[in-house]
């Protein structure tokens, strides 16, 4: 730990007491970080930033009615101003029985290995080197690799402390390294693109070179794509495409959503809904995960939570207020937020499917004519509320259990509530991508699958 | 902001280390938010983001470090941070006398947001909400927001720029859920404008509820929409969103000058029919778009992006330009003091064609109307896009004869554009709800009269 984040806590802490002098439940987030960010060109560090940044949130509430503001400066009189702003727009807010701040419960003791002094020691220089050798990864990876773009190393560090009224306070240090690029192929006839990307808590799992191997091989890997004709069929998503599914699984599973007529999972806990090699799971205190940490943004220790187990709906995500709007529920530990100015809201963590036996060529071996998705777009168009999926997708068109030709251009639809239940292989390569949290994926098989591509 | 010597001085130790060109860019950015959901108005959000940054070019590179703290030494620490990275550069450069600029784009704010009390602000909210349950027994969740942001920008360099904007936004937001047994359908809408209160003398935010009610009532009796390629006619105004995605990012000069976008080297090059004429205007009052000055100084125009057919200008910002040898369009922005400029669209739309609307529908035999589009996604590299269809109707015999839910549109932007063949007289802008998401999320507009594809792949489920 950082000898800063004592003060920090300390800072949080003394905020909340001067507000609570105004007759308020009061709770404050502090967050504070270092970051840098290299993008290289054909070997020159084209763009270059770095700086350090704070923030503070203040959320306050009386008789139910809840006020949230913030600032970036820590100043005397702009804390004042902000506690000030907070408590004003809470007389404005409407009373709501179930809005409260948590308890403290006791925190686990356990290494969740989220911070690493090796990342933050880390001197621009490397940095450099590894974002260099993330692009030239791609470009020697094929000669029909001709150029990147984006080619980006991003690092991060920092502190978050969380205290309120009712004695919550903790505070934790994060580090974060991550690289992306965007490889682009051409040959005679053809232009393609794909993006490459790793992540993670810790130096020595992050490879530089894989991410610029992985986004060439795709490029090149796309050159020719052509649609297929219109048709219904088995489709095998990649780890990565699958994130599509879980995204709009993850909101539907909220709660909040449950609770307010918006998700399509509503009222079915207990009942079956996907096939029976389905187990969901979201877990906040995954060794080394990306959206892990000690307690979530309201200061309620993470937890794992099994949301679908074999088929069956097992539960909802919670944070405080559904879990008490519930009345028999606990925080799953997942309220949520977009740094310091924003209020908690209620996300996944960890969130993924759980991995089955098969390796990934076993899943696409079964499937006689398919689709293999390697990536998707657009998919924060799927509806968690009516459950309608439609997407576009590239890939390669599977046959006999092989891959064949490229496939682009084409759409895959099906209402999400079929989808859960024609999953019909799990693959055994759980992977995760850093979205909503983080989502992870083994290769999964659908069949049934809508495929809108040429007449 | 701070005095122009203060400002002279961050610049020059910008350049100590022999940088060709320094930036100081500033930022104070006040928000209100409010949220209505279930009738009770449950969170409402007030912050204040002030910080400042300095950027320091190298021939074609540049360096960026920021803070949170406006004081004259921290601007003074992030310019030698910034400059450390310009190190082997051996320009003896000193900065220029300052001198403001003055823009010709009219962008005054007659009422400011504070002549209304916060529970004014929320009472809309309420009715609009109130407005949206009367309206059908159906209706199951109902979300409203409101937001309001003022943010001003000072942005000096070494050049002798010193430019200003003030730019205030009023944005309401929509969400409804409608149920009838098991089927849910939802359906969301906006309105907004870079505008102070007069926004409310022509606007109202509590009309626009039941039309979105109605949208999510309609999609409950829709059938699926069909799956394959199909003439599709786009709706006028924020059907847009389309060409902004699918063909205005391969028109932003970043993925130009690398040779990484489907229209680079097209200038001059017909890309589309005859009766295509596109532009990129950052000087229209009032749209969410609008700006004096960029956010690098650049005064904004109206920039020609396509004229009868023909590609004739990209969008460049300072970072493009000067890789280029030429001068910005005035598209560099920035989402915050946080990050670095880069060029981005402002308000973009097609202009009025020949065609009668209403004979574009009952030129299609068998196709797919998209009434209302939602989000999109593009690939900049190829040009390849997705575009939900929130509201669309099936078109037989050149009439409209039943809604579709679940409606995607795919295909590739350049070739989109080569076979529109269609373009309406009735050109119109969205109702300023438009955000574009590129790393970075900006504020824009988008508009096009009712256009005509003749083959586009429509991903639906029957």
């Amino acid at each position: 730990m950082g000898s800063l984040d004592v003060d920090y806590l300390e800072f949080a802490k003394d905020v909340v007491a001067r507000a609570v002098e105004r007759g308020v439940e009061a709770e404050a987030y502090i967050s504070v970080g270092q970051n840098t960010s290299v993008n290289v060109d054909r070997g020159e560090v084209e763009k270059l930033s770095q700086a350090g940044s704070k923030g503070l949130g203040v959320r306050v509430i009386r008789d139910g009615k809840m006020g949230y503001a913030y600032t970036s400066d820590f100043g005397e009189s702009s804390v004042g101003k902000t506690i000030e702003a907070a408590v004003n727009l809470a007389d404005v807010a409407d009373g709501d029985e179930y809005r409260s701040l948590p308890a403290p419960q006791p925190l686990p003791e356990e290494d969740l290995d989220i911070y690493d002094q090796a990342v933050v020691a880390l001197p621009i220089g490397r940095k450099v080197e590894m974002a260099r050798r993330i692009e030239k990864a791609a470009l020697r990876y094929d000669e029909r690799v001709v150029l990147t773009n984006r080619c980006t190393l991003i690092s991060q560090h920092g502190t978050v402390a969380v205290a309120n009224s009712k004695g919550v306070a903790g505070s934790y240090d994060k580090s974060f390294i991550g690289g992306f690029v965007m490889a682009m192929a051409a040959d005679e006839n053809d232009r393609s693109v794909a993006f490459g990307f790793d992540f993670g808590s810790r130096l020595a799992d992050f490879k530089p070179t894989a991410i610029g191997k992985d986004a060439a091989r795709k490029a090149v890997g796309m050159l020719g794509g052509r649609p297929v004709p219109t048709q219904r069929a088995s489709v095998v998503y990649s780890p990565m495409a699958a994130t599509s599914v879980l995204g709009a699984l993850s909101r539907a599973l909220g709660a909040d959503a449950m609770q307010r007529n918006r998700s399509f999972l509503e009222g079915k806990v207990g009942e079956t809904v996907a096939a029976d090699l389905v187990t969901v799971l979201d877990n906040g205190r995954l060794p080394g995960g990306i959206a892990t940490r000690p307690f979530d943004d309201e200061g309620v220790p993470t937890g794992a939570t099994r949301l679908i187990d074999e088929g069956v709906l097992q539960t909802a995500l919670h944070d405080h207020y559904t879990a008490t709007r519930d009345g028999t529920a606990s925080s799953t530990g997942n309220a949520n937020r977009r740094g310091h100015a924003s209020m908690p809201t209620l996300d996944a963590s960890n969130f993924y499917f759980q991995p089955g036996q098969e390796t990934p060529e076993e899943v696409i071996g079964g499937v006689e004519k398919g689709l293999y998705v390697e990536s998707v777009m657009n998919t924060a168009s799927i509806n968690p509320i009516s459950g309608d999926y439609s997407i576009s997708a590239k890939g390669y068109w599977i046959e006999n259990g092989e891959l064949s030709h490229p496939v682009n251009e084409v759409t895959i639809a099906l209402p999400m509530q079929e989808l859960l239940h024609n999953v019909k292989s799990v693959g055994n390569d759980l992977t995760f991508v850093p979205m909503m949290g983080a989502l992870g994926s083994p290769t999964i098989r659908v069949d049934g699958v809508m495929i809108g591509g040429s007449s | 902001m701070l005095p122009t010597e203060s400002i002279r001085r961050v610049l020059d130790a910008g350049l100590t280390k022999g940088a060709d060109l320094a930036e100081v860019y500033l930022e104070n950015k006040e928000s209100l938010a409010l949220t209505l959901d279930e009738g009770r108005l449950e969170k409402a959000t007030q912050g204040n983001d002030i910080g400042g940054g300095v950027r320091v070019f190298y021939g074609n590179n540049a360096a960026y470090a920021y803070t949170d703290d406006l004081t004259e030494e921290s601007l003074i620490e992030a310019a030698g941070v910034a400059a450390a990275a310009a190190e082997n550069a051996n320009n003896a450069q000193v900065c220029a006398d300052l001198t403001k600029r003055e823009s010709p784009v009219v962008s005054r704010i007659e009422r400011p947001f504070e002549e209304m009390s916060t529970q004014e602000k929320a009472g809309i909210l309420r009715e609009m909400d109130e407005v949206t349950r009367q309206h059908s027994p159906h209706i199951v969740s109902v979300q409203c927001g409101y937001t309001e942001t003022r943010r001003r920008v000072w942005v000096y360099n070494s050049e002798g720029v010193w430019a200003e904007d003030d730019r205030a936004f009023i944005e309401f937001q929509g969400q409804v859920a409608a149920q009838k047994g098991d089927v849910r359908q939802s359906s969301a809408t906006g309105v907004g404008g870079q505008v102070g209160l007069e926004f409310f003398d022509d606007r109202d935010p509590v009309a626009m509820m039941p039309e979105a009610a109605d949208t999510a009532l309609l999609m409950l009796d829709a059938r699926p929409a069909p799956a394959g390629e199909m003439p599709v006619v786009i709706n006028n105004g924020w059907g847009g969103v389309l060409f902004h995605e699918a063909c205005g990012h391969c028109m932003e000069a970043d993925f130009i000058t690398k040779g990484a976008s489907a229209y680079t080297g097209l200038v001059g090059e017909k890309v589309g029919p005859d009766f295509l004429t596109a532009y990129d205007d950052g000087t229209i009052p009032g749209r969410r778009g609008t700006m004096r000055f960029d956010d690098e100084g650049a005064p904004t125009n109206r920039t020609v992006l396509i004229e009868n057919g023909i590609l004739k200008e990209y969008m460049w910002d300072l970072t493009e330009a000067r890789r280029a040898g030429r001068a910005s369009t005035g598209n560099g922005r920035r989402q915050t003091f946080r990050d670095m400029p880069m060029p981005r669209m402002t308000n973009t739309y097609i202009d009025a064609g020949p065609h009668d609307p209403e004979e574009i529908i009952g030129s299609v035999k068998k196709g797919l109307y998209a009434k209302r589009l939602g989000g999109g996604q593009v690939e900049i590299g190829r040009g390849d896009y997705v575009f939900t269809v929130t509201e669309g109707w099936l078109i037989e015999d050149g009439k409209l004869t039943a809604p579709v839910r679940g409606a995607t549109l795919v295909g590739n932007g350049p070739e989109t554009l080569r076979l529109m063949d269609m373009i309406g007289t009735d050109m119109a802008l969205d109702p300023g709800r438009g955000m574009c998401g590129k790393g970075q999320w900006a504020r824009v507009s988008v508009g096009q009269p009712t256009v005509r594809v003749p083959k586009l792949t429509v991903g639906g489920t029957e």
